[in-house]
């Protein structure tokens, strides 16, 4: 169950009309694909994608799940909205409530353990190993965790956990944490047991219906066996703008963190039907990720550029995000910056600065939201958001 | 709409050498990510075709695989559709083509189901182009002739020849038909392509097979216009059209989609180019990698050096090497220092470091696919 309703408002413009799951990343992916490929290579045929805000883009991507080989006849991609029933009609009030308002849903499909997902990082995981351990743990609930830094883990949940991985603590954003295992937002659940709890916790008028604040705690309260499972390897939450872009940055390390080019665990996307990218005379493209459709004339240096873009003589971008489809004139400049789907960045125009031109205090990622046209010879200062 | 596709996968397999040695003409890659079938039938999806039938009677592996469901094309539909038409299997399996009719006997009971088309659409695969067949159609209707040609104006006189050369009259009305020839200028060059009733169709192939004819543009076309029986329209296509009809023209037609005078029109937006798609990941340009006029499909790692290039995907090049006029195929990796000019690369060959290869520009060297150098 994929947890794809959040607005993600610290993304500010660039999830103004899409959901966050529904953000481009790493040129020709949305976020959405990591967890939807990580459950086709786990061999997850059944997923249910629970959406709320915003949902014509992400509907519209998923469409009958077949780019992610997840058109079944039976199971495959279901795409969850919150519905009027006979009596009421709700909202989903918070990510327990999406899972308790489906879950006839889940019963269609009678599973022994479902995995709650959210629609918001970038990693890749074989859910298969962690149910393993669930079952071999005879756990009811695993959650999968990383180990932070003592600073990143006052904004994240933490776990404490005894010798044999039982968890024996759970704080969400604790001020002094008391270790740094913090929570990856990926639960495994024995269905019986949310199931029941799930209940228990809409019958309580005072619960605010949300995983991390009331059915974990619940969980633990009535000491149900619980876990934590470490997972080693590449996990980033792209909930705000520097992230995303330093998550698109770690695309251009040579040491491939993310392990993008693991022929055996893929990650699948819905493709366009762009040509391949073509380089003219007089450009230059360094240390670059470049998808498809693109065409440039111009200088591209520590930057990812996505589907469809198109840079243009003299035009020059450096540590930037180009998101798909957008147009780079004659001349611009685009630094350290975000810029958004299917903009027009017109001739002459500066979007954000390298940092080594700019006192520290005044620096940060320049972004420009979805559909911009920026008239020619616009300046768009560093840390601005457009 | 009321025209079906077919499609021929064979004609100048023999002339295309080692790119055809495990592959029929049809699924030669192209374009970066691209097979040659891709082009004809998308030009038939964007035109609005939803009955399409690919002939294929020699080694279709590559085919079946690379067309798959048809999805990709969104021919994988409940009524019509993409259907591929290998040989039924009688004593002539294996045995040399020996015309397309016989390859056409092979869609009859194709075409014999398709009665909501009174028209069929016949397309040699050699052909890559952007074109819309409607107005094609329309003007093979108005014009009430039995077939149309659709044919580019020659402006030079050609080196090779072609099919078919065909001259007109001011009503686009074909005059004189000639066979297997080079064009003057002012003459028409068949494309492969052309618009025939279904039902004049139907009957040619019973007729003439029964007979054990089997030629459909000498023994049909050229011997029934040459006695004044059948009327032959000529539709006129302005638009890019690369004829791949030997391993000089494949060199030459790749690199030209570099040029944005024809890779512009060629892929052009409103009407894509559809293939199968593969999930590679983008394309990573490394530190040192200088690249200049390339065409580069994505899951390439370019650390090299590169001009007039056309890579397809998963392609590696590696640090320190340099390639000019090269067009390299999906998968292959061309070492550190290696140094190539001229060099046409199958699919999964490793050139390996600093290995020197270098071909003509009117002679380029082939490496067949799958092997190291």
């Amino acid at each position: 169950m994929l947890l794809a309703g959040g607005q993600g408002s610290r993304l500010y413009c660039l999830t103004q009309d899409t959901a966050k799951p529904a953000v481009p990343f790493g040129g020709k992916y949305r976020i959405i694909d990591f967890p939807l490929s990580n459950c086709v290579n786990s061999g997850i045929d059944t997923v249910g994608v629970l959406t709320q805000y915003q949902p014509l883009e992400l509907n519209d991507y998923i469409g009958n799940g077949q780019p992610w080989d997840l058109n079944r006849n039976w199971g495959g991609a279901h795409i969850l909205p919150p519905y009027t029933q006979s009596k009421t009609e709700s909202w989903y009030k918070g990510t327990a409530n999406a899972i308790y308002q489906n879950i006839p849903f889940v019963d269609r499909y009678n599973p022994e353990y479902v995995v709650i997902l959210s629609g918001d990082h970038i990693y890749k995981m074989d859910y298969n190993k962690m149910l393993k351990f669930h079952k071999e743990k005879g756990s009811e609930c695993t959650i999968a965790v990383m180990p932070v830094s003592m600073d990143e883990a006052t904004r994240m949940g933490i776990m404490s956990t005894d010798d044999n991985d039982a968890i024996i603590d759970f704080e969400e954003k604790p001020k002094k944490p008391k270790s740094n295992l913090a929570s990856m937002g990926v639960y495994i659940f024995t269905w019986a047991a949310l199931k029941q709890y799930l209940i228990d916790d809409e019958a309580d008028p005072k619960s605010e219906n949300d995983f991390g604040k009331n059915i974990i705690p619940a969980f633990l309260r009535d000491g149900r066996p619980m876990f934590a499972y470490a997972f080693e390897g590449y996990w980033k939450d792209v909930g705000t703008l520097e992230s995303l872009w330093d998550a698109n940055m770690d695309l251009l390390d040579p040491t491939d963190p993310i392990n993008m080019r693991d022929s055996t665990f893929r990650i699948y996307a819905r493709n366009y039907a762009s040509p391949a990218t073509r380089i003219d005379p007089g450009a230059k493209v360094s240390n670059s990720f470049v998808a498809e459709g693109c065409i440039i004339r111009g200088s591209v240096e520590h930057s990812v550029l996505y589907t469809g873009c198109e840079v243009e003589e003299g035009a020059i971008v450096v540590g930037a995000v180009v998101m798909p489809n957008t147009v780079v004139r004659k001349g611009a400049n685009i630094s350290y910056a975000i810029v958004g789907e299917g903009c027009v960045i017109e001739e002459g125009v500066k979007i954000g600065e390298r940092p080594e031109n700019c006192p520290n205090e005044d620096w940060g990622i320049t972004v420009v939201g979805h559909k911009k046209t920026l008239p020619a010879g616009s300046v768009i200062r560093p840390k601005e958001i457009v | 709409m009321n025209m079906t596709g077919i499609i021929f996968s064979e004609l100048y397999a023999g002339e295309l050498g080692t790119f055809t040695y495990d592959r029929n003409m049809a699924a030669i890659p192209f374009g970066g990510r691209y097979r040659l079938v891709d082009f004809v039938l998308s030009n038939m999806v964007n035109s609005g075709i939803t009955n399409v039938g690919v002939l294929a009677t020699q080694h279709y592996h590559s085919l079946m695989d690379h067309l798959n469901n048809a999805q990709q094309y969104d021919l994988n539909r409940k009524n019509g559709g993409l259907q591929l038409l290998p040989p039924f299997a009688t004593e002539n399996v294996g045995a040399n083509n020996r015309g397309k009719l016989d390859d056409l006997r092979n869609a009859l009971d194709y075409l014999e189901t398709i009665t909501t088309t009174p028209y069929v659409l016949l397309a040699d695969a050699y052909v890559v182009c952007n074109i819309d067949y409607r107005p094609a159609l329309e003007a093979h209707i108005a014009s009430g002739c039995d077939i149309t040609m659709l044919a580019t104006l020659e402006e030079e006189p050609s080196e090779g020849n072609y099919v078919s050369v065909m001259r007109a009259d001011a009503g686009h009305r074909v005059t004189s038909y000639a066979l297997d020839c080079t064009a003057k200028p002012g003459d028409y060059a068949s494309m492969g392509h052309m618009i025939i009733s279904r039902e004049l169709l139907i009957n040619v192939i019973r007729d003439y097979t029964s007979r054990g004819i089997y030629d459909f543009l000498r023994d049909f076309i050229q011997h029934e216009f040459n006695r004044g029986r059948l009327s032959i329209n000529l539709y006129q296509v302005d638009d890019v059209v690369l004829r791949i009809r030997n391993v000089n023209e494949y060199f030459h037609s790749s690199l030209s989609i570099i040029d944005s005078a024809v890779g512009t029109p060629l892929f052009r937006g409103d009407r894509p180019i559809f293939t199968r798609v593969t999930d590679e990941v983008p394309c990573y340009y490394g530190v040192e990698s200088e690249i200049s006029s390339c065409v580069i499909a994505d899951g390439c790692i370019i650390e090299g050096k590169a001009e007039n290039c056309v890579f397809s995907r998963g392609v590696k090049i590696g640090k320190g090497a340099t390639l000019k006029n090269c067009v390299i195929m999906q998968g292959s990796v061309v070492g550190e220092g290696a140094s190539l000019e001229n060099v046409v690369v199958d699919k999964w060959v490793t050139v390996t470091n600093g290995a020197q290869l270098k071909g003509l520009v009117s002679n380029p060297v082939v490496i067949r696919k799958g092997v190291t150098v």
